[in-house]
């Protein structure tokens, strides 16, 4: 089943060619470490998903590119005609002439509403060049201007017209240090809206994948290329194909109604996170050999520790120790350093991936009391391997990762709400304090809901 | 009778001849045959036979038909038994005498019914296991627990009892049946080991077959299916009482958030599910517009899924080809069944007598026609239904009466509350006839029925047309829509109810936008 993903604003737009070059590369890689069919069911798994075929040329991405200017999405449509193996379809872009400055509300009240129906249409033709529609996945930036507005006002739409469809958005977390004064208000106002029409919010952060870069790959001048390309490795680790169900004999037809319908069931847990293991540059790849023991030990640990990546891993941190949840003080130091999960998804690629014990991931500790691992611990594999790692393994996690992170602009924000900083930028193009209000309530609400697990 | 699952293009079923009423009639007179002659099982056969034939009660011990033939051991198989009734049949063909070609044929003719029955069901034993229970030899047991184990399941579209230990079956066998209202108290005496009462399941196949008819509804389910075919109705799925829901008893509070969790994922999987099927019709949909034209029946004109299938994998076509020739073998033997099932119920009476009679009156289900007219042999069971009747009358008024008593002592808003619900209901009722009245009061189809693609502006064949099952499927959603917004309103007032009962706590409603 396909996938139709909507680029948003520059962001959007960047990490989206990186993503389909990721899964195109990887689907068409030489060193898949399996039998030829296999391989072939894998690559026609992958094209179903996120390519159309022409009669002619090379596949198309299924893929519907908005931004308020021409630039990133010229560069982007010529990157991929250029590399001559896919490409973006002629007429799925929507820009306008110019730019209309960074203001969220601007592009949430004005630009969507006024654009709304050429980009539903677009994704409308995207939308029926699928036999079948398994949902949307969504790539924008959470604290952007106009791109993160009109994103939330676009996943809104699509609740409404797509209500059966699955939505997952994809957002990017700023840098702590950000230089946009009124990020925090973008940041919640853009989740807020996006809690409410979405079905699941697979976060990224730049900090994490910017440390990955500089400590793991070694990169040394870190531009916004390599970070993306970390970040679609890990995309592409998620979503490439995986055996279903029933054994190895077919690939998972809808890895994203799984992947929902395991992680994010409940509505007031949406946020999503990825680890992927190992990571590192392409020449170190070549004098590495890893154990699926190994792996699954370190990946294990950066979810209780959580820590972004396999360097750096706080050892010390350990589940609590009974099942029962701990009272009093102890309590809440161990809070403080240990990631309690609701629900984790282990996907594995790779040589002998049968042989992987995962034990590990199904201790009860590590997972809230009021699921026990059976419900809350999927895992996928297969045997084809990714992007030229002979073994990875890929976490998707809906834990308490993000709380630290969202309580601090949420408290940033507030703290400029309480004293009306900046405030009539919005309000001037109808977002009123009220909204403001609403977005804080609903991010406490999930502050405090993720707080007690 | 909506038994008959056909469709457009599939006539091969023809109406069913005999009246199933007149069966159960036949039971019920079987059973006061049995009442009042007493007859002896061995005797019986050749006395039926004779009675048959109009030959008035002589048997012919010498030719081995009769008496003899009753126990004629081995030769009662399918192939054997023909073979040498085949060579009574045709010796008495070749005598030529009217008489002892008639008993000849009546002899032969009960193996042979039995012989189609048994063809005719799935998983049928042989005549000589038939023979054998009358006798209530213990070794024809297991078969027939298979027999109505098999039956019965498939009757209750219950695929899960699938593979279950012999005890297991025989265990559910008798639940099945208690659960039809058998009413027998002999077949829930039987263990559950197999080891004996093949006469008991004997009664109760007769029984289920007296009942409805069993062969055609069995092969009307499973039947092979060539077409595209879609349900209609919801009828089946709501009228079949479905799996028990399992009842989890929890030691202490359920945690609200798990139950959330778990409501999560069933909508998703709901979701997911529209996304397939949306997938299956657009495949569909594609199969029939590449087809167009291939098709022998030119009222059809495309070909269906499992029909392409044929096309392209032809050990595929042989399998459905070997499937297609035993259904209609199955078909045959139940043809051949009607023509001769006289034979076999004549006999079931004699099985009938040769039981030992029960404790408590045997209650087939009445059917009192002419409730008078045989009122010696009735005379007691008739009276007990009288008093049981008065008996439940008069518990009934006593329960209205104390709830009339209890209920009047309430006061106003009682009354006021129960007449709201009056006029609730009033208008829920008007409401459905309404509805009715706007469907256009039409009888609704209930088969499931082919999926055929016409040309757009063409003639269209018999059948319904899909315009008219979206316009009924609309305005049942609808229907179905205005009782959700009800509930949910319902539900909403009773959380503003309670949210203003506890001061001092702010409820903050789910985001809505």
């Amino acid at each position: 089943m396909s996938i139709v993903t909507v680029q948003l604003g520059q962001c959007g737009n960047q990490i989206g060619f990186e993503v389909f070059d990721a899964l195109f590369s990887d689907s068409h890689c030489p060193q898949g470490l399996c039998s030829k069919r296999e391989n072939e069911a894998y690559q026609a798994s992958c094209k179903e998903r996120f390519f159309s075929e022409e009669e002619h040329g090379v596949p198309i991405a299924r893929a519907v590119l908005v931004d308020m200017e021409p630039k990133v999405i010229n560069q982007t449509l010529s990157k991929a005609a250029q590399s001559g193996r896919w490409k973006y379809g002629q007429h799925s872009c929507f820009c306008q002439k110019q730019g209309s400055g960074n203001n969220w509300a601007y592009g949430y009240s004005v630009h969507g509403p006024r654009h709304e129906e050429s980009i539903m249409n677009l994704i409308q033709k995207e939308v029926e060049k699928c036999d079948s529609l398994s949902g949307f996945f969504i790539i924008m930036s959470m604290a952007g201007g106009t791109g993160s507005g009109l994103g939330a006002f676009i996943t809104r739409n699509l609740q409404d017209q797509y209500s059966n469809s699955l939505k997952m958005n994809h957002i990017i977390w700023p840098y702590g240090t950000g230089e946009v004064i009124v990020q925090n208000y973008n940041s919640i106002l853009t989740l807020s809206h996006l809690y409410r029409s979405s079905d699941a919010l697979l976060v990224h952060e730049n900090d994490a994948l910017h440390k990955i870069c500089a400590k793991l790959m070694n990169i040394k001048q870190i531009s916004f290329r390599d970070i993306n390309q970390v970040l679609a490795h890990q995309l592409g680790s998620v979503f490439q194909p995986t055996y279903s169900e029933e054994g190895s004999s077919h690939y998972r037809r809808n890895p994203l109604g799984d992947l929902l319908e395991n992680l994010v069931p409940h509505p007031e847990f949406k946020m999503l996170g990825v680890r992927n293991i190992p990571q590192m540059s392409e020449h170190s790849l070549a004098y590495s050999t890893f154990t699926w023991a190994g792996l699954l030990k370190h990946l294990r640990q950066m979810l209780i520790s959580n820590a972004k990546m396999e360097e750096g891993i706080d050892w010390q941190v350990r589940p609590p120790l009974s099942g029962a949840p701990t009272l009093g003080k102890m309590s809440a130091n161990k809070n403080l350093h240990f990631n309690t999960s609701l629900a984790n998804l282990v996907i594995l690629r790779g040589k002998e991936v049968h042989s992987a014990d995962l034990g590990g991931f199904k201790d009860p500790a590590l997972y809230t009391s009021w699921l026990e691992p059976d419900n809350a611990f999927n895992m996928w594999k297969t045997q084809r391997a990714f992007n030229k790692y002979e073994k990875s393994a890929a976490l998707v996690s809906n834990s308490q990762f993000l709380v630290k992170p969202l309580d601090m602009i949420v408290g940033k924000a507030w703290n400029m709400f309480a004293s009306k900083a900046y405030i009539h930028q919005y309000t001037k193009f109808g977002i009123e304090e009220e909204d403001f209000l609403d977005s804080f309530t609903l991010l406490e609400q999930v502050v405090a809901s993720y707080r007690n697990l | 009778m909506g038994v008959w699952a056909g469709g457009v293009g599939c006539g091969r079923f023809g109406p069913h001849r005999a009246d199933p009423g007149s069966c159960e009639g036949r039971l019920v007179q079987l059973g006061r045959k049995c009442l009042r002659s007493g007859l002896d099982g061995r005797h019986s056969h050749a006395g039926a036979a004779a009675h048959w034939a109009g030959a008035g009660g002589v048997a012919r011990p010498a030719r081995g038909l009769g008496a003899g033939a009753a126990e004629a051991a081995p030769a009662r198989g399918l192939g054997a038994g023909t073979r040498r009734g085949g060579a009574r049949s045709f010796k008495a063909r070749a005598g030529c005498m009217g008489r002892r070609r008639h008993l000849a044929d009546a002899a032969g003719a009960l193996p042979e019914a039995i012989a189609a029955l048994s063809r005719s069901l799935p998983a049928g034993p042989s005549p000589e296991i038939f023979r054998r229970a009358k006798f209530d030899r213990p070794e024809a047991a297991p078969a027939l627990w298979r027999l109505l184990f098999r039956v019965l399941s498939l009757l209750r579209a219950d695929r899960a009892s699938a593979s279950r230990a012999p005890e297991a079956q025989a265990r559910w066998v008798k639940a099945a049946l208690r659960a039809q209202g058998y009413p027998r108290l002999g077949l829930a005496r039987l263990p559950e080991d197999g080891s004996q009462g093949s006469r008991e399941l004997l009664l109760a196949l007769a029984w289920l077959l007296a009942r409805e008819p069993l062969p055609e509804r069995l092969l009307a389910q499973t039947r092979v299916r060539l077409g595209d075919e879609m349900p209609v109705c919801e009828c089946g799925a709501l009228a079949s009482p479905g799996q028990p829901a399992p009842r989890v008893d929890t030691a202490g509070p359920v945690d609200v958030r798990r139950l959330q969790w778990l409501m999560g994922k069933l909508r998703f999987r709901w979701r997911n599910l529209m996304a397939s099927q949306q997938e299956q019709c657009a495949l569909l949909g594609k199969i029939h517009a590449y087809t167009r034209g291939c098709h022998g029946d030119r009222s059809l004109g495309h070909l269906s899924v499992a029909e392409t299938e044929l096309l392209r994998d032809p050990e595929g076509g042989r399998q459905l080809l070997q499937r297609l020739e035993s259904e209609n073998a199955r078909l045959e033997a139940a043809l051949e069944w009607r023509r001769r099932e006289l034979v076999f119920w004549q006999w079931m009476d004699t099985v009938l007598g040769a039981c030992p009679p029960e404790a408590s009156q045997p209650t087939f289900p009445p059917r009192l026609r002419g409730r008078g007219r045989r009122a010696g042999a009735w005379g007691p069971v008739a009276w007990e239904l009288q008093a049981l009747q008065e008996e439940l009358q008069a518990a009934v008024g006593a329960r209205r009466a104390a709830w009339a008593a209890r209920v009047g002592g309430q006061g106003p808003e009682w009354s006021a509350a129960r007449q709201a619900a009056q006029e609730a209901v009033g208008r829920e009722l008007a409401a459905l006839r309404q509805a009715w009245a706007r469907g256009g009061g039409r009888a609704q189809p209930h088969r499931p029925h082919r999926l055929v693609r016409t040309e757009a502006g063409g003639p269209g064949g018999p059948g319904l047309r899909a315009a008219e099952v979206i316009g009924v499927l609309r305005s049942r959603e609808a229907c179905l829509e205005e009782m959700l917004c009800q509930l949910q309103e319902q539900c909403r007032q009773q959380l503003a109810r309670l949210a203003g009962a506890l001061p001092g706590l702010i409820w903050i409603p789910p985001p809505r936008r």
